[in-house]
């Protein structure tokens, strides 16, 4: 099952996704990124119906891209999240609508804030210092509850998830082999090895 | 399990003597799995008018920024502030437009209108999901501790409560009413209006 | 007509049992009753017997009533929705229980005592149907008395667990619903049986069961060690149902904690959740003295990062 967390720190935003493709029993692939960088400082993890995902994310980032071309300046996270969850909002009520779940996490350049949005396929959108999608969620939620803290540093995020994805790996049935993990701060996105 | 049940949440509306309330919780919720303890359901419409939103998660979010919108066109238009009579018939109809495939919203409404005297006129209201207006002389409910909330509000409200009391009975009437819902809690949030101020406070309710 | 009813049909001719929906007074107490068949107890004539309604397929009949998935409208609700754990360490065993019962939406209860005191060396936990957990646990407890009495010594953790898994195994595909953990300390030291209805039996170190048992999952193996020391193995107990009735709809209200010793369980005491969440445990062995809600815990705490250097810049120029 397709699992994905997220999770805020001091000047920071960790996102973390699975590294599956899964078509009925079978693996497909094992190294698919399925965070995308949509703009210099956000992050979405998307997760969900296979073929809605990546049109979705790639219909998010070239709108997101195309607000920035016309204005000379990106959105900041949380105008590019509620502009997102309103797209999913309107999907829903469409004739085939997008089953996608998301993690939107950003750094907020003007407040100096990382900011992270739980968003699910109906649109419901939250703020939150930690979330999670998939049943991944399950167990993570009440390990984050217990060990989060949003004053931590990179290095004690990033073994705060590592609890995560070993926690997930060890309960899980079908527990995802691989993560991907990535970090939006102060200077930009860059990929993280756990 | 039911769309209306999705994500979980109350809200409850009560008139008092020259003032109105109007509470939520702050749950939201996955089924049985609570993600948030700090969702806001309840929003202020104008000065003396807030509307509550119970239902599923997303068309809170959605109905919320239409009403925005329509209230400030109508601010726009007509120069003035809207009342609460007109805004309960905004509501319905904003609902009624959707009556083949609707937003999964029981709204609640809370507002006092002005009196030609230059008093003002307790008022509440609360609709179903496709617009059908209730106006009560009491109280309304609505959301997944509805049930629970009409009996223990049936118990402990009385007509005429100053608005400290009136603070005190819905506070405790959907304390209490959340704490037999296991998917309504999580905290909880009181508005009281009253002629010159407005009264929000934050309860610390069950977190579990 | 079906096996089922059958098999009870032909029982009812020695009065132990009524079929077809006629409700007959019972025998005062069969001789079954006092365990002097052979050492078989009760089970010389069988199981014990119930009254089943008078349809052909009584098992469908039931599940029809009472299975809330296919039907949120049925008429009977068995109550569901729980979270209970146990595990072993250096110290003995550590049982924890929520004690919240629901139907549907509604909190039918928030006092329900999940942990069943099978007899001063055992404990059982309840999740699933609640009547079928008490009905079968108290009547183990009854056939560990008698073993007992039998064979002059208490009867294993093994056996006990066996006696139950068979029991419940011989109603499997009737409806029966229970997820329990058999507990208790013998000869071979603390012990923790899993047993369900579907006849499932597992040893082992650690287990939670019900619907919160993921959330307990999260922080229990994260904090788990085989030496924790006793006030370490209470608190991770305390603080792993905290989390499940925390983030779980269906579990909450407060938390039973039981420590089995060499010398029997003891009670450790009840823990109202949303005190927890707000105060902590309070003045009790292996408390954090605070309180384990996270807004609590990071309180003050921000994860905004504004560069140290912006006012001091500001105040030269």
């Amino acid at each position: 099952m397709e699992t994905s967390f997220a999770l805020t720190g001091k000047g920071y935003v960790i996102v973390a996704a699975d590294t599956t493709a899964a078509r009925s029993i079978v693996k497909m692939k094992v190294d698919e990124d399925k965070i995308k960088e949509i703009s210099p400082h956000l992050l979405m993890a998307y997760s969900g119906e296979p073929g809605d995902t990546v049109q979705f994310a790639e219909f998010v980032e070239r709108n997101i891209r195309l607000y920035q071309i016309r204005n000379l300046y990106p959105l900041r996270p949380s105008a590019a999240a509620s502009w997102i969850r309103r797209s999913l909002a309107d999907s829903l009520r469409s004739r085939s609508p997008y089953s996608v779940n998301l993690l939107v996490g950003g750094y907020d350049t003007a407040t100096h804030e990382p900011k992270l949005y739980w968003i699910d396929y109906l649109g419901t959108q939250v703020d939150v210092p930690f979330g999670a999608h998939g049943y991944g969620s399950y167990f993570a939620l009440s390990l984050l509850d217990r060990y989060h803290d949003p004053e931590a540093s990179l290095e004690e995020g990033l073994a705060t998830l590592k609890r995560c994805v070993d926690e997930v790996a060890k309960r899980l049935v079908v527990s995802p082999g691989r993560y991907k993990v990535k970090v939006v701060d102060k200077d930009g996105v860059r990929e993280v090895e756990i | 399990m039911s769309i209306m049940e999705y994500n979980g949440g109350s809200v409850i509306a009560m008139v008092g003597k020259d003032c109105v309330a109007i509470a939520s919780d702050l749950r939201l919720g996955n089924q049985a799995l609570s993600i948030s303890s700090n969702f806001q359901k309840v929003f202020p419409v104008t000065d003396r008018i807030y509307v509550g939103l119970p239902g599923l998660g997303t068309d809170v979010t959605t109905l919320r920024e239409r009403f925005r919108y329509r209230i400030n066109m109508y601010t726009i238009k007509e120069e003035r502030e809207i009342e609460p009579e007109t805004f309960a018939h905004l509501v319905s109809s904003t609902l009624y437009e959707h009556r083949f495939g609707p937003y999964f919203i029981e709204p609640v409404i809370a507002g006092l209108s002005k009196t030609p005297s230059g008093g003002v006129k307790p008022l509440i209201a609360a609709a179903d999901l496709i617009g059908c207006l209730n106006f009560a002389k009491d109280f309304v409910v609505a959301g997944t501790a509805s049930t629970k909330l009409l009996g223990v509000a049936e118990g402990l409200w009385e007509p005429d409560l100053e608005p400290e009391d009136l603070f005190e009975t819905i506070s405790q009437t959907l304390l209490n009413s959340v704490d037999r819902d296991a998917f309504s809690g999580w905290g909880a949030v009181v508005h009281v209006i009253t002629k010159d101020s407005i009264i929000s406070r934050t309860l610390k309710g069950r977190m579990d | 007509m079906n096996t089922f009813v059958e098999r009870f049909t032909t029982n009812a001719s020695n009065g132990l049992f009524c079929g077809n929906g006629a409700v007959e007074e019972d025998e005062e107490f069969s001789d079954a009753m006092w365990g002097s068949e052979a050492g078989f107890g009760s089970l010389a004539r069988g199981v014990p017997s119930f009254t089943v309604p008078s349809v052909s397929d009584p098992a469908a009949f039931l599940r029809l009533h009472t299975d809330d998935h296919a039907d949120p409208n049925c008429k009977i609700k068995i109550q569901h929705g729980t979270t209970t754990l146990a595990f072993r360490f250096q110290g003995g065993v550590i049982v924890a229980v929520d004690s919240r019962a629901t139907a549907g939406s509604y909190v039918a209860s928030g006092t329900v005592k999940k942990v069943i005191e099978i007899n001063p060396y055992l404990l059982g936990t309840m999740a699933g149907g609640a009547a079928d957990c008490q009905y079968w646990e108290t009547y183990l407890g009854m056939h560990c008395r008698l073993h007992e009495l039998r064979n002059r010594e208490r009867i294993s953790v093994s056996a006990a667990s066996k006696y139950l898994s068979n029991l419940v195994y011989g109603y499997k595909g009737m409806g029966l619903s229970m997820g329990t953990m058999i507990c208790g300390w013998d000869k071979t030291g603390p012990a923790v049986f899993y047993v369900d209805s579907d006849g499932t039996r597992l040893k082992g170190d650690l287990f939670s069961v019900g619907s919160g048992s993921t959330f307990a999952y999260g922080v229990l193996d994260q904090g788990y060690r085989w030496d924790l020391s006793d006030e370490e193995a209470q608190e991770l107990g305390r603080r792993s149902i905290y989390a499940a009735g925390h983030r779980d709809a269906f579990s909450g209200n407060t938390c039973n904690l039981y420590h089995v010793k060499e010398n029997g369980w003891n009670f450790i005491g009840n823990y109202d959740i949303s005190k927890l969440h707000y105060d902590g445990p309070g003045d009790v062995a292996g408390s954090p003295g605070h309180g384990y809600g996270y807004d609590l815990r990071v309180e003050g705490r921000s994860s905004v990062n504004a560069p140290e250097a912006a006012p001091a810049v500001a105040a030269q120029a």
